[in-house]
């Protein structure tokens, strides 16, 4: 090989170590809406069948619910606190409603309207995506939980999207929730 | 020779069915976690109340044997009930919970019969207690707000247990009856 050429190869590989090196620690892969919502869900049966000693699974950064860009967490609507949040472990067993958005919308009010709905719903916001060092659109989807000896606890999980809109996410709950008004072709 | 005075297990009995039963109503409206309601229905609502209640074989009280070691087995089993699911250990689900609240409403409605043929107040305290029992019962079946109705519904439940309690021991300490019980509604 051609001195030259080695000093190009070496050039490149140094190159490509450099790229990788500066990428950014946001997780590659996001997570999906059918993801968020089959989480939720399962946080969901989770509270229900554990009660309130399934909270320290959900405050754990490294248990299922977790994944990609996405994370489920907890709050108590009735009592105003934060009940489980894997990411932001300073939020738990703190007052919830006050807290805004960059927009000043009140996320948690949001949230626990959106979330006692039936099959509940999405709520957006901004909020900072793990491992990113700004803010980004915020989808959000919330459930109540059904725990025993308590009331008024909501699950909920995001996806970080600049382009879905809050209906098609309602209507792929709504399918999720009965596929059989949605059989397939 | 005088016989020896002997104490009553039912003031034991009331009081460890009263304060545990306080202290879990102090978690279902929201004032506190879930911690000591396990160690106390363990201990006092559960093993003190168990024994006093084994006690009364001996009074020939057949209301206080069943009502004071049945309650105090509720208790032990509920707190394991809820150690098992932290432990995973034959995890009970809301669901389940539910149905071993129901089977605890049905016995508490044979007692709260009996309670009325006894004094005015037990026969209060087991008409709020059976009352309390079908609305956590509700609260486990699609009602859950109900849970905090419940919860304020059991603590005067409590409260009236306490007050059979104090009946006992002040008409015992003061030689005279401070608290009325109040005559049977049967």
């Amino acid at each position: 090989m051609l001195p030259i050429r080695r000093f190009a190869l070496a050039l490149l590989a140094s190159m490509f170590a450099g790229l990788a090196g500066a990428a950014p620690s946001v997780p590659e892969e996001s997570a999906t809406p059918e993801e968020v919502i089959t989480k939720v869900w399962a946080a969901a049966k989770f509270l229900q069948d554990k009660g309130v000693s399934g909270f320290a699974s959900l405050n754990s950064k490294d248990g299922s619910w977790v994944w990609k860009d996405s994370y489920v967490f907890a709050f108590d609507c009735r009592l105003d606190r934060m009940v489980a949040h894997p990411m932001r472990p300073d939020l738990v067993g703190r007052p919830i409603m006050q807290i805004t958005d960059n927009n000043g919308k009140y996320v948690f009010k949001e949230l626990c309207k959106t979330g006692s709905q039936p099959h509940g719903g999405w709520v957006e916001y901004v909020w900072t995506r793990p491992g990113a060092g700004r803010v980004s659109r915020k989808l959000t989807y919330t459930q109540t939980a059904d725990v025993s000896f308590s009331t008024g606890i909501q699950v909920a999980a995001g996806v970080y999207d600049d382009k879905l809109s809050l209906d098609e996410l309602s209507k792929l709950t709504a399918k999720l929730a009965d596929p059989t008004k949605y059989p397939a072709h | 020779m005088a016989e020896q005075k002997l104490g009553n297990p039912a003031v034991v009995g009331l009081a460890g069915f009263g304060l545990t039963t306080m202290i879990l109503q102090f978690h279902n409206v929201g004032w506190m976690g879930i911690g000591p309601v396990i160690w106390l229905g363990l201990i006092f609502g559960g093993l003190a109340q168990m024994i006093a209640g084994l006690q009364e074989m001996k009074t020939g009280n057949n209301f206080g044997y069943c009502a004071f070691t049945a309650y105090g087995c509720f208790w032990i089993s509920l707190a394991m009930i809820l150690i098992g699911n932290q432990f995973n250990i034959y995890v009970s689900s809301k669901t389940d919970i539910g149905w071993f609240l129901v089977a605890w409403t049905a016995l508490t409605a044979i007692l709260w019969v009996g309670s009325m043929r006894i004094s005015g107040a037990l026969g209060l305290t087991f008409t709020l207690l059976l009352i309390g029992f079908v609305l956590l019962d509700l609260a486990h079946f699609g009602y859950p707000e109900l849970t905090v109705v419940a919860g304020y519904e059991l603590m005067a439940t409590a409260a009236m247990a306490w007050y059979i309690m104090a009946h006992i021991i002040f008409a015992d300490v003061f030689g005279r009856d401070v608290l009325p019980v109040g005559k049977p509604w049967l």
